[in-house]
Order: C-alpha cells, then structure tokens, then sequence
C-alpha cells in the first residue's frame, strides 16, 4: 500500500498546480443552498484526479491588489466534475461569505483559482468494484470519482445520506418499488442508493454495514467522502475487513502545506497530517480515529 | 536597464531588494514551489525551527479567518533542526535568493545550539522569534521583556558572525525599549510585528474557536498598528527596521518604508496571492521613480510630521 492513496506525500502543494484566471461559463443554482460553477480552467482540467481541490479567491481577480475585508483567505472546493476538454465543475454549499460572493458570479466574470492541489482517490489496478459512499454535500466530487472509475472499468455502487432530502444537490426519486434514488448521479452509470435520516430514518454507514459481506477485500474498495462522524463509523465498519479510503475536511488558509493549520493526528501516534497537501483523501490507516476531533 | 537603487543592507548581508517574505507564512519555502519568482524577492525568512521537532497545538482548530485578518495559534509545530538542515534547507536554496532562517527556543542556550549549527550552513541570516515562551521565566514570552530579550541576541551573538535579526512582539507597554535592549546586545536588525494577541469565540458552544485558546492577529487590520510600532522603533534604534504587518500592496509597504523600515516583509498576502511579494515589489519601484528616488534608502523614514509623535 503506498503511504497516500493518490500518490506521495510531499507531490502535493505548489508542485503540479497551477494557478489561473479561470472563466465562468455557468453559474446554476441548485436545490436546497447548493449552487454549482462551471470554470473553464484547462490546466486544472487536463492534471486533476478526483478527490483533488482548487483553492479559489472569491473576489475579482483585478482586485488581487486590494485588501478585503471579508474572505481574505481562499477557499478550498473539491472538483465536482469534468467536462472535457478543458472545464471544471465546483459544487458549492452556500453558506458563509466566501460561498455567497462565488454564488453571486455569473457567466463571463472570471476567478483567480489555484490547482489541482492534494492527493486524490488512489484507483489501483486490481479494484472490481468501489463502493463510495457520500453523506451531504459529500457528494460533491463523487461525479468526478465515477466518471474516474467508470473509465477504469470498475463497477461502481454510490451509497448517499443526509439528514434530510434538502441537504442534497441533487433531486431524490421515491418510487414504491425500489430504494430511493438521484437520477442525476445515476446518470452517471453508477447503481445509486439513498436514504435520509428524516424519511428513511437510516444512516448511510448502515447501508455498507448491510453490504459489507458481499465485497471482497482483494478487488473491492470503499472510498468515503462526508462528516467526520459518518467516516469514523465507516472506518470502523471496515477495519480489518475492507480497504477504505476517506477524504477529509478541514479549514484552510494556504491550501500548500505551509501553514499547518488544516492538521489531523496521524496514526503514527505522535505527528499530524495535513490535509491540503498529505490528503484530503487519506487511507483509513492512515488517521488515528481516536484523536480525530468529530 | 538601470533602474532606482532598491538594495538594503542589513549587517553584512546585502539584500538586492527591501522586499521579503514573513516568517511562518512561507513554511519551509517548497510548499510554494512556483507559483511565483521567489528568487526575485531580496529574502526568504523560513518557517520557526526549534532544536526538536514539535508537534504544535492541537488541530480544530488552529486558524480563524476575522474581518481584515486572520488569528492562528499553530504551536510552533516544526521539523526540528536535523530535519532542517538535512532536507527544508537544501530544497529552499534552490530558489536562489537569501534564505533566512527562523529560530525558537525555551532557553537563550537552545536559540545558541541551534545558531552554532546553522553558523556552518549557506543562511543569509538569522531571526530570533523571540515571542515564544521563556521557560525559565514561567512561560512569559522572551519578547515581553527587554532584557530577557537582550539576553538571547546575546546568547546568539556570541555563537555567530551572520547577521542577527530579532522579531519583536507588538503585544508589549514599550516595543522601542525591547528594540534598544536588542541593538545594545549587538543585534543587527530588528523586525517587527509578529502577530497581536487575539481571541475568537464560538458563541453557540461559548468557548474559544482556536484549540490553544488564544492566537496571534495578522493581516490587514493590523497594519496601521504595525507601522506605528515601526515608527517607533524606527525613532529609537539606529540598526534597520523590517516592517511588517498587514501588508497587501506597495502602498502598504512604502508606509512602512516611509515609518522608518529599511526592509518590509509580506505575510498572510500570500495566502491569497502568492505572487504578492513580486506585486509589492514593482509597485514599490515604480513608485520610486515617479518620484524620482534614486535610491530606496533615501526613502527610509523620511515621513514628515508636523509635530513630534510619541
């Protein structure tokens, strides 16, 4: 096993990213305070992996030079999709100032943004089938991540939750027959399943606890993006039984490696990660679960 | 081309430019790799190393974004001296422009041990970031009292013949004492500010938002705070004055050139835009011959003031 999923430590930061004026070329809202942006941005484009983020300055790029006074910092959003040959998609929640001034963008403005940045989802030549598993705005680059398999031939399952249907991006379909579903992720051509905790009255992590026996720990995988509780139990569900990758938030300012504030204790016992440039996406047996603050 | 004469000279370290980049902000210098020239720059000030590596503060978290700033608590968290020299120097080298080192200790001994060891390696200079705790004095910061400050560019002085720069703290009654303290013991610069002590509270589970409790404020909105102080300063000492604090673009750092600093560094800027140090640096030239300034150091602290400030 390497000792990060999408490559080595220490490729992260400033290597291999670029950073550039990146043009909108749609600006959507999206259900519950979603909203999605399409950059054109062909440097990120033609290196990112899934699971790799852009760090984004929410002002006008000609006002580089000018202090603000809200939304200093960057900030960091995972690539929700490609769209071939030289664009990217962004999925944003809506919440602070940052998410509303980049909300607030629309077709033709242009954003100064940094990437790709991290280490993505590792996609090993062995893997059959991966199991990934989203909770809330989670969800956000599991397009990107199908896409990726999908491409390698992997069978793909995509296990959802979230409290309630509003928390996602996408539409849910309830049908009296089946389980229910996002046709906009099915879409993709992954088999998709969703439960939300105030109509199913389930938790995600119980959906893999019920197909855990089925994987096999030598070709399948679970790769996990979502709240740190839903990771733990997932990392918990899988230990000793299934390889599983998690992609981890946390707050930001570089988005290089430098600053050291985006840290999480390493299982190692002593040291801290980072997770702007050793993940986000990380190996389960990478994290020490225990000192991990929820 | 020939343009305005923009070198600093600080000890025996010529600078070809007043333009560096803050300690801490630039880590060890390869997280930026580049997405800028950083070799264009006069100095890199590297990241504060102690004599053992140190894991820092606890995470979530260590770094609020405020109004104008930021306040971060990371703990010192470093890779310890050996680790320095071994891997962080040699990589920040290659930039190709002065690498100033950055040193921490809980003893004036532990800011000589690792001095004599960076004595023997291509450094520019040194920087004492003696706003760390002073173990001996109950965890007080060395840089809350002249005279502990004294005691270590002493302890270093005596170690080294690079140039010795202190970073002062803001958070004190009198930073012009400290910085005289500092010159009398033979240092040859003195920097400042490091970060104003700051506190952010989570008012839903009432309780600090920084893990440590408390933080360091940096960013714009100290800046006019910060070129006070180097006003201050720059009025008290006769050895250099590098100016920092909040500084985004030229303007920012000709107030700090004009408050009396010979040199000025850029912190938290980069984080937004990590090409700000080139930025400031044209804008700065640029600005020097539209007034026709031949030289930046006939520039240095020649703010007028109508009547005297104290």
């Amino acid at each position: 096993m390497p000792a990060s999923p999408g490559g080595e430590p220490g490729n992260g930061g400033g290597r291999g990213a670029s950073r550039l004026c990146a043009e909108v070329v749609e600006s959507e809202r999206l259900p519950g305070d979603h909203h999605q942006l399409l950059l054109r941005a062909p440097l990120v484009a033609e290196d990112a992996t899934p699971g790799q983020f852009v760090h984004v300055w929410c002002h006008s790029p000609d006002d580089i030079g000018r202090p603000p006074s809200a939304a200093l910092l960057r900030r960091p959003y995972s690539i929700s999709r490609l769209r071939l040959p030289d664009c990217i998609e962004l999925l944003l929640r809506v919440r602070g100032i940052g998410g509303r001034i980049l909300a607030g963008k629309s077709k033709g403005e242009e954003l100064d943004l940094i990437g790709p940045l991290g280490n993505g989802f590792g996609i090993r030549e062995s893997l059959r089938t991966a199991v990934i598993v989203a909770g809330g705005i989670g969800v956000a680059p599991v397009p990107f991540l199908v896409q990726a398999l999908a491409a390698r031939l992997v069978e793909v399952v995509v296990l959802v939750g979230a409290a309630y249907d509003a928390k996602l991006p996408y539409r849910v379909e309830r049908t009296s027959a089946g389980s229910p579903t996002l046709p906009g992720l099915a879409a993709l051509g992954a088999e998709v399943e969703f439960v939300s905790e105030a109509t199913e009255g389930k938790l995600v992590s119980q959906l893999l606890e019920e197909r855990v026996g089925d994987l096999d720990p030598d070709s399948d995988e679970v790769m996990a993006i979502g709240p740190r509780p839903m990771l733990k139990r997932l990392a918990a569900i899988t230990e000793g039984r299934l390889r599983l990758q998690v992609s981890l938030e946390e707050r930001m300012a570089c988005g290089l490696g430098a600053c050291r504030s985006c840290v999480v204790p390493a299982a190692d016992g002593k040291g801290y990660k980072t997770v702007c440039r050793d993940g986000p996406v990380f190996y389960a047996s990478e994290i020490d679960w225990e000192r991990l603050e929820p | 081309m020939s343009g305005p004469d923009l070198s600093v000279k600080i000890g025996s370290l010529t600078m070809k430019n007043p333009v560096m980049v803050a300690s801490g902000i630039f880590g060890y210098g390869d997280e930026f790799h580049d997405l800028a020239d950083y070799g264009e720059l006069g100095a890199l000030v590297l990241k504060t190393i102690t004599k053992e590596p140190r894991a820092g503060n606890p995470p979530a978290c260590r770094t609020v974004e405020t109004p104008a700033g930021m306040v971060n608590a990371m703990g010192l968290e470093n890779v310890g001296l050996e680790a320095f020299l071994s891997e962080k120097l040699p990589a920040a080298m290659e930039y190709g422009t002065n690498i100033i080192a950055s040193i921490a200790g809980d003893t004036p001994e532990e800011f000589a041990e690792c001095t004599r060891a960076l004595d023997e390696t291509d450094v520019a200079a040194i920087e004492l970031n003696i706003s760390c705790p002073n173990v001996k004095k109950g965890g007080m910061a060395f840089g809350v009292d002249a005279e502990a400050s004294a005691e270590v560019v002493a302890a270093v002085r005596a170690t080294t013949k690079k140039p010795i720069i202190a970073k002062l703290t803001p958070n004190v009654t009198d930073i012009a004492a400290v910085a005289v303290a500092c010159e009398e013991a033979a240092a040859d610069a003195v920097s400042l500010t490091n970060t104003f002590s700051a506190m952010v509270i989570d008012i839903e589970r009432r309780c600090p938002l920084l893990a440590a409790g408390t933080g360091g404020l940096s960013g714009p909105a100290i800046r006019p705070a910060a070129v006070y102080k180097v006003y201050q300063v720059a009025q008290a000492v006769a050895i250099p004055v590098i100016g920092m604090g909040g500084i985004w673009n030229a303007s920012d750092a000709l107030e700090f050139i004009l408050a009396g600093a010979s040199a000025v560094a850029v912190g938290t800027v980069l984080y937004a835009d990590p090409a700000a140090g080139n930025r400031v640096l044209a804008g700065i030239r640029e600005y020097l011959e539209r007034h026709d300034v031949a030289r930046l150091a006939d520039l240095v602290g020649t703010v007028s003031i109508p009547h005297r400030l104290d």
